[in-house]
């Protein structure tokens, strides 16, 4: 076969212009690919029917969303503007336009028809029951003491704006809800809002309560009206009219719902950041941040699929350790960030993360009643955290460091947050200090204690932020401590005294003589006595 | 034209005809045969490894800080860098390939008897310098598998009887795996192991134009009793340009449809779970967890010995069992040894 000359010559045509044919090929992988890395790379979209109209309308009124929904995985697969923004008769926010019944607001539920098992394990994550602040001391804060519950007059004249009442809940819907999320609200037609709460949806998230339905203020072209209180807003425990908690966007961000910016710790940083809780800012003193900053550009931050150990490890980001697949979990990736964690450093005295059947964290002690309600137990948190250390670390290595972990954080809950929490317990039930809160300066005090200072150092201690889990942590909960949390309660005591409470002052005093007599806090009496 | 050729002539007095009948040596017909032409492949490869060897050197960086990021630098960032390294990593398997087919067919066809010893002991070393070239290749990129197949290489060297530590040392330049161990493989990879390689290549093409290719007849020319040879040009070489073209478009395929991958970063503290070498390394490696360290290196350095030696071995084997196909027996029993041994390493995860 081919043996002739002439056949020869004509396989050799043949093949050396398949040969051509194939580094022609080459050229257009790297022009395409060059073109992609320049951004210049389009994208091959998929404009489904039904969104046609809303793409090349918006594209001339809102061109940035439909440039970043071209962007977008969505665009690509075929999922249009409708597919997300479709509603059904009896939506309590739908409104038809131009054809199609619509909503505004995109909640999770909405996202569920498609990402249903994300919906599930975002649903039972913490980061959805953000809103439950609404009940807190933070929101006492903004709501009260920053602000106001009721509007109220202006003290004075504001040059070239007419301000006829001041709105006191700005604080809270500008700071606090931005993060942990809005009760979304639609404006009534008797001035008032109505929420969630009023509409007591189904689980289809159909409001049952019909009255309530009736009273939604629409527009000239019937388009419920959101109370500017509440939206907008991408609170990550946004509380939805639909019964849905939370924000998909919060993390995703609309309309291009880039993996790449979702792990990326910036992206966490807009809630995870501040006084009280500056993850961002203890990573980005972590040898994580730092490799992270050095070599973010070599890990594969735009790729498809995004495993640890498989895809990248140059560094972990938030997401790496707290949502991502990696190579010991079959690339399962998690949107309960909870799954990971094996202490919660929120509260005032940190709590091991063992938590019951509704993912709540279980806080009693008898070890009986322990065993009964723990579902999933901080062990095996910790488990689940170690399998991704090791794709870096070696066993002994994530072992030493999370007996340092612990060590540091039963210090501070031993010397520093349960002798707090004892000495304000005592302040109350003697009836020294006043029922609500931050109208005396000792519960600022300890309000910085355990919120600001002991978050930071607990947060430091967790994620290898010597600085913070020391200068800004520890050093000030010391001095917090000891040069204001016991002479204001000492002081509290004395006037209690001087006016006729000697028998509460002498528990107070016994509670703070109890705790300063105990061997790690000796040191200050005996230096004390020195003095006398 | 005439005047630039007189020029010439005058400069270089070549005979033209001369060059010609030297380089036109008429061929045996059994090379009509395309499995008779493998022998060119090799060599073919090699030139390809060559050129898309010194694009690579152009962007490689040999040290343990600079080397996984310039890979990764190549395998990104430079223009056709990624092609350049596929076609590079996929020659480098075919070169095997075609290396110990071309070896199993002169071994099978008992081209290395007299008076083609010396063309098979160097066509030994040349295989032995293709298989340096890829474990020294592989170490190069310091990935996890490049890090620790390079120690679990030099752990074997060190297992050699007597001069075990100096070879480890020879390869590593201390101890363990250190700051110049890099560049050792580069300065074998890129100079020493090619030079070696050509030179072997010239002495080995020198041999079969002295020795000329052997002859085969089969059935056919047998019955015709003619003599059957063709011209080299263009006959043969239309041939070897065929094959040539046709590993070009296999090695572009692949290289576009099963890139080169990059694995992690080389980590001295980790261990990976499991560390598998390249393919051809297989046989070897499981020879190597089935004894004991140095009985396995002592029984392979004996293999090695006897591969070398086999044109005289076979002479020796053959007078005394009086049986003419007894190295087809023991080939056959050899490539169905290395078969086992390498599927089985295959399929096994550790």
């Amino acid at each position: 076969m081919f043996e002739s000359l002439n056949a020869k010559r004509i396989l050799i045509a043949i093949l050396g212009l398949l040969f051509l044919g194939s580094l022609v090929f080459v050229q257009s992988l790297e022009v395409a690919r060059k073109r992609s890395e320049a951004g210049l790379a389009e994208h091959p979209i998929s404009i489904p029917q039904s969104s046609k109209a809303c793409v090349e309308c918006h594209a001339q009124s809102n061109p940035g969303i439909v440039d970043h929904w071209t962007d977008s995985t969505h665009a690509r697969k075929g999922v249009g503007c409708i597919e997300c923004h479709q509603a059904e008769q009896g939506d309590i926010d739908a409104f038809h336009h131009y054809g199609h019944d619509i909503a505004t607001v995109v909640t999770p539920l909405d996202c569920s028809r498609c990402h249903s098992a994300e919906f599930e394990e975002f649903t039972r994550s913490h980061h959805a029951k953000a809103g439950n602040i609404l009940h807190s001391l933070d929101n006492r804060l903004a709501e009260i003491v920053e602000g106001s519950r009721v509007p109220f007059n202006p003290h004075s004249p504001t040059p070239g704006k007419a301000v006829e009442e001041v709105n006191g809940m700005a604080s809270a819907a500008t700071g606090c809800q931005q993060c942990h999320g809005s009760k979304l609200a639609l404006q009534s037609t008797d001035g008032g809002m109505i929420t969630v709460e009023d509409l007591k949806p189904d689980a289809a998230g159909k409001p049952t309560n019909l009255e309530a339905a009736a009273r939604v203020l629409k527009d000239e072209h019937g388009r419920p009206r959101y109370h500017a209180s509440s939206w907008p807003n991408t609170g990550i425990g946004r509380l939805n009219l639909d019964g849905s908690r939370g924000s998909c966007s919060a993390c995703h961000s609309r309309h291009d719902f880039s993996p790449r910016r979702a792990r990326r710790p910036e992206n966490c940083g807009k809630c995870h950041l501040g006084p009280d809780h500056p993850q961002k800012e203890i990573y980005e003193e972590s040898k994580h941040g730092v490799a992270y900053r050095d070599l973010k550009d070599e890990m594969n931050l735009d790729g498809e699929s995004w495993i640890l150990g498989k895809d990248y490890s140059q560094a972990p980001t938030c997401a790496t350790c707290h949502m991502s697949g990696h190579t010991r979990n079959g690339g399962k990736i998690t949107h309960d960030p909870g799954t990971r964690i094996s202490w919660t450093n929120r509260p005032p005295v940190s709590l091991v993360m063992d938590t019951d059947a509704d993912h709540k964290v279980v806080t009693a002690i008898d070890p009986e009643q322990r065993r009964a309600e723990i579902v999933d137990t901080a062990e095996a948190k910790r488990q689940r955290m170690t399998d991704v250390c090791g794709h870096c670390h070696t066993p002994d290595y994530i072992s030493g460091f999370y007996r340092q972990y612990d060590d540091f954080v039963i210090l501070y809950n031993e010397k520093f947050a349960k002798p707090g929490r004892a000495i304000m317990a005592a302040l109350t039930e003697q009836g020294l200090l006043s029922e609500p809160q931050f109208d005396e300066t000792i519960e600022w005090t300890w309000f910085y204690l355990w919120h600001h200072e002991g978050r930071r150092a607990r947060h430091g201690a967790s994620m290898m932020a010597p600085d913070y889990a020391h200068w800004h942590g520890m050093y000030e909960v010391a001095e917090r401590f000891y040069t204001e949390l016991i002479p204001e309660a000492r002081e509290i005591a004395e006037k209690a005294r001087e006016h006729g409470k000697a028998e509460q002052a002498a528990v107070v005093d016994a509670v703070i003589d109890n705790i300063l007599a105990r061997p790690e806090h000796k040191w200050q009496r005996e230096a004390q006595a020195t003095l006398e | 034209m005439g005047r630039i050729a007189n020029w010439f002539q005058e400069r270089l007095p070549i005979d033209g005809h001369k060059l010609r009948e030297m380089t036109n040596e008429p061929v045996p017909g059994h090379l009509k045969r395309w499995w008779f032409c493998l022998g060119g492949t090799p060599a073919y490869l090699f030139v390809v490894q060559i050129v898309t060897g010194i694009l690579l050197a152009f962007y490689y960086q040999p040290s343990p800080q600079t080397a996984y990021r310039s890979v990764h630098y190549i395998t990104h960032e430079v223009a056709f860098g990624w092609y350049i390294r596929s076609v590079h990593q996929w020659a480098a398997t075919f070169m095997v390939a075609a290396v110990v087919l071309h070896q199993m067919r002169v071994f099978f066809t008992g081209a290395y008897r007299k008076p083609r010893e010396l063309s098979w002991i160097v066509g030994m070393f040349l295989l032995l310098c293709t298989v340096m070239l890829g474990f020294t290749g592989y170490s190069l990129v310091y990935e996890q598998l490049s890090y620790w197949g390079a120690t679990v290489g030099a752990n074997i060297a060190d297992s050699v009887p007597v001069v075990g530590g100096a070879l480890k040392l020879l390869l590593l330049g201390g101890d363990t795996y250190n700051q110049h161990t890099l560049s050792r493989f580069f300065v074998l990879h890129t100079a020493l192991l090619p030079i070696a390689m050509v030179a072997l290549i010239v002495i080995h093409i020198a041999i079969i134009r002295i020795q000329g290719v052997t002859e085969y007849e089969f059935d056919e020319q047998r019955a015709s009793g003619e003599k059957d040879t063709f011209n080299f040009f263009p006959d043969h070489f239309y041939t070897e340009l065929v094959i040539g073209l046709a590993l070009m478009i296999v090695l572009s395929a692949l290289a576009t449809i099963l890139p080169a991958t990059l694995g992690p970063r080389a980590d001295p503290l980790i261990t990976p779970e499991v560390i598998k070498p390249e393919w051809y390394f297989y046989v070897a490696f499981r020879w190597l967890k089935l004894f004991s360290g140095t009985a396995a290196i002592v029984s392979m350095g004996l293999v090695v010995f006897v591969m070398f030696l086999w044109p005289f071995i076979d002479r020796v084997l053959r007078r005394i069992t009086r049986i003419p196909t007894i190295s087809v027996w023991v080939g056959i029993f050899a490539v169905a040894a290395i078969l086992a041994l390498t599927i089985w390493e295959a399929v096994v995860p550790h």
